[in-house]
């Protein structure tokens, strides 16, 4: 069974939470504040953590950065709003994606599942793909760089697999987002473009100037060739 | 007791009204301006008449007494009667001036120089008396139509009397030149006093065209408008005094936007614990009686509608508060709508989408045009759209998508997403009125059934207005309506990226 963290200040909201998820069938624990998240993630693994933003003591945004520096597990942040640049700062901060309050539980189910699902091996390809002085190894979920490992969490890593899988072929917004992340075409655009802004600043030599993921205006992003 | 009727009032009002504020100034600085030149003309055309008469009066007085005292030892002295000849000789002697009259009674008779014999009926009759009795005098009187001053002296001591007329033709002709040139200058006063009062009028109210200019800016929305003071001390309270007005305008219509959205998102944390634990007693529904699951779907369907009103309640406030944010991405219309379109239909309890049951259109040379647009909010508008034919007007009965101008020849500037359904149609006097919130109109009272949250269709205006574009309602041909949303396709844009 996976095993989630709810880290959420509500008590009602995290109990709730917590009904729901048992419900779909996953061990939950929860704790109200960031640097109880961080305690309890240092002590146990989890497979997937779900972090509210607004937090007393330190924030959703650095919690989400301190649990990224320890570790790629995914992270869904809980937001009370979709427009603000709490989103893009969240993505920025290292979550994986988000969900609105106030959220069906169905809905929330869904986005955790795809999460997991994706962030265990991936079978897609068994050959090494490579561009540049970066290789890809699927199976094994490794990119390396001039043969060092770069740590990409797995949602960078499906995103890169997904790029480097048709390499010179524009794909937009929304493709990326029904095979990284299972969003329809109305998900939002800016979660690919985060991850790919982070995805350069680990795969390019240089993030301003990108010489292999490419943005192509209007219509998307492609691998140069 | 009189008292003012409305009807004056009004008319008085409408009077100043009809007049700007710049046609009073300058109407009273001319009106100012020609009393006081007309006063200056007026003093100054008399006093210099009256110095000018008397200056007129003392000469021929001069004169007469000097021509007087000619005739005086001229004439022989009483009791000697000259004869007529001498006496006519002896006037035609006198030095007179040119246009001056000698008339001399002596002897009983009159005797003049005039050419025309004048005689003593030129002379008004009192002052003859007068002087026939034996007082100096003057008259003025006209002859024919020129103005004459008589000066009579008597000669007692010959029982005579010298009287001389001379006429003031030339100065009655130099008084009319000043009375001319007093007018003129009067006139060009009061144009001047005019055109400064217009310029001056002008200067004073140009910090009002600022002020014009920033009402018409703060009427716009654009709230963080004010106006610039300068250093002039007299506009200093004014200005001061819009922009304070202003900014508790702003102040208030901020709090107002940030209640709404403060309120709205106090009731996501309620909601969020309900909507999860609704969730959870719908995945035991099969624990519950018949009783209680017929509870629990009234709560699950009234929650959706209430967390639709908070998300709807939100995204109103944020487009008060003019937060609203455009997140754009460039998009074939035609699979946009397709897109949207299916989104809209309803799902089933087991989350499968209903098909959709009206065809969507895509008209020719739309193919190939790409629009910027914020995908979720169009997605809202067609799910509103949808969702309004659904519930007043039977549904749906086609979409179509289509490039304007319809010539395929000329450049594509907008796409018009075109809406029919068949039922009753809008009359003409709903349909400015059905995108403000919570109208209902003549649908009034058919809420029962409704899952609307009475903002849908302002939020449709909003969301197509926050995009450039517009919206408006027609007959759809047959019977039904036609909502039709228009937007703009940007310019070409010349800082493509190469792929």
């Amino acid at each position: 069974m996976s095993r989630i963290l709810i880290v959420e200040d509500d008590e009602r909201i995290r109990s709730s939470m917590r009904l729901a998820l048992e419900d779909e069938g996953y061990t939950v624990e929860d704790v109200a504040s960031g640097e109880e998240a961080v305690g309890r993630f240092a002590e146990e693994p989890f497979e997937l953590v779900l972090i509210d933003l607004m937090l007393p003591g330190i924030d959703g945004f650095e919690a989400c950065r301190t649990l990224r520096h320890q570790s790629t597990v995914p992270i869904i942040m809980v937001t009370a709003r979709s427009d603000t640049h709490d989103v893009v700062a969240g993505l920025e901060a290292g979550a994986d994606d988000y969900v609105t309050k106030p959220f069906v539980a169905k809905e929330l189910a869904a986005r955790i599942c795809a999460l997991l699902r994706r962030s265990r091996p991936d079978a897609a390809g068994d050959s090494v793909l490579s561009f540049g002085d970066v290789q890809i190894e699927p199976d094994a979920g490794v990119v390396r760089r001039n043969g060092e490992e770069v740590h990409c969490t797995r949602t960078e890593f499906r995103l890169l697999c997904e790029l480097a899988d048709h390499p010179g072929k524009v794909l937009s917004r929304e493709h990326l987002l029904e095979q990284v992340w299972g969003y329809d075409y109305f998900g939002d655009g800016r979660l690919v473009d985060v991850h790919v802004r982070r995805l350069r600043t680990k795969v390019e030599p240089d993030p301003a100037n990108p010489r292999f993921i490419l943005t192509v205006r209007g219509m998307g992003y492609k691998l140069a060739v | 007791m009189a008292l003012e009727t409305p009807t004056g009032r009004r008319h008085r009002t409408r009077l100043s009204r009809n007049l700007g504020l710049r046609a009073r100034v300058t109407l009273t600085f001319a009106i100012g301006a020609f009393a006081l030149s007309a006063v200056m003309a007026g003093i100054t055309y008399f006093a210099a008449r009256q110095s000018f008469l008397n200056e007129h009066q003392s000469t021929d007085q001069r004169q007469a007494f000097a021509n007087a005292s000619l005739i005086k030892n001229a004439l022989p002295s009483a009791g000697n009667q000259p004869s007529g000849t001498q006496v006519d000789q002896l006037i035609g002697s006198i030095d007179t001036l040119p246009g001056s009259l000698s008339v001399l009674h002596t002897g009983g008779k009159w005797y003049a120089t005039s050419p025309i014999q004048v005689g003593q009926s030129a002379i008004p009759a009192e002052l003859r008396t007068l002087v026939l009795h034996g007082t100096p005098a003057s008259q003025y009187f006209t002859l024919g139509n020129s103005p004459q001053i008589v000066i009579g002296v008597p000669l007692p001591a010959e029982h005579s009397a010298y009287f001389e007329v001379f006429s003031l033709d030339e100065l009655a002709s130099t008084l009319r030149t000043l009375a001319f040139a007093l007018a003129a200058a009067a006139l060009v006063t009061t144009l001047a006093g005019a055109l400064l009062g217009r310029w001056a009028s002008g200067r004073a109210l140009r910090p009002l065209a600022g002020l014009t200019d920033a009402a018409v800016a703060i009427a716009g929305g654009q709230l963080d408008t004010r106006v610039e003071a300068g250093d002039d001390v007299d506009l200093l309270e004014l200005a001061s005094a819009f922009n304070r007005m202003t900014a508790n305008v702003q102040d208030r219509i901020e709090r107002e936007a940030r209640f709404t959205s403060d309120v709205s998102h106090e009731l996501r944390s309620p909601l969020t614990t309900l909507a999860a634990t609704v969730g959870v007693l719908d995945g035991h529904r099969d624990e519950l009686g018949p009783r209680a699951r017929s509870a629990l779907d009234l709560l699950d369907a009234d929650l959706t509608r209430f967390t639709r009103m908070v998300d709807d309640l939100l995204e109103i406030s944020r487009f008060d508060a003019g937060s609203a944010e455009l997140s754009l991405d460039e998009v074939d219309p035609g699979e946009l709508v397709r897109r949207a379109v299916g989104a809209s239909a309803p799902v089933d309890e087991d989350g499968h989408r209903a098909p959709v049951v009206f065809p969507v259109e895509v008209g020719p040379g739309v193919e190939g045009l790409r629009l910027r647009v914020d995908k979720r909010r169009f997605e809202r508008v067609m799910a509103n759209l949808v969702e309004n034919a659904t519930l007043y007007a039977g549904g749906v009965t086609r979409v179509e998508v289509a490039r304007h101008p319809a010539g395929v020849d000329d450049p594509a500037r907008s796409i018009r997403v075109i809406v029919e359904d068949q039922g009753p149609g809008v009359p003409e006097a709903d349909r400015n009125h059905l995108f403000e919130r919570f109208y209902r109109g003549s649908r009034a009272g058919r809420r029962e059934s409704s899952e609307g949250t009475g903002l849908g269709l302002s939020l449709v205006a909003e969301h197509v207005r926050l995009h450039g574009g517009s919206i408006w309602i027609e007959d759809a041909p047959g019977r039904g309506s036609r909502f039709v949303i228009e937007l703009p396709l940007e310019p070409h844009d010349e800082e493509e990226v190469p792929g």
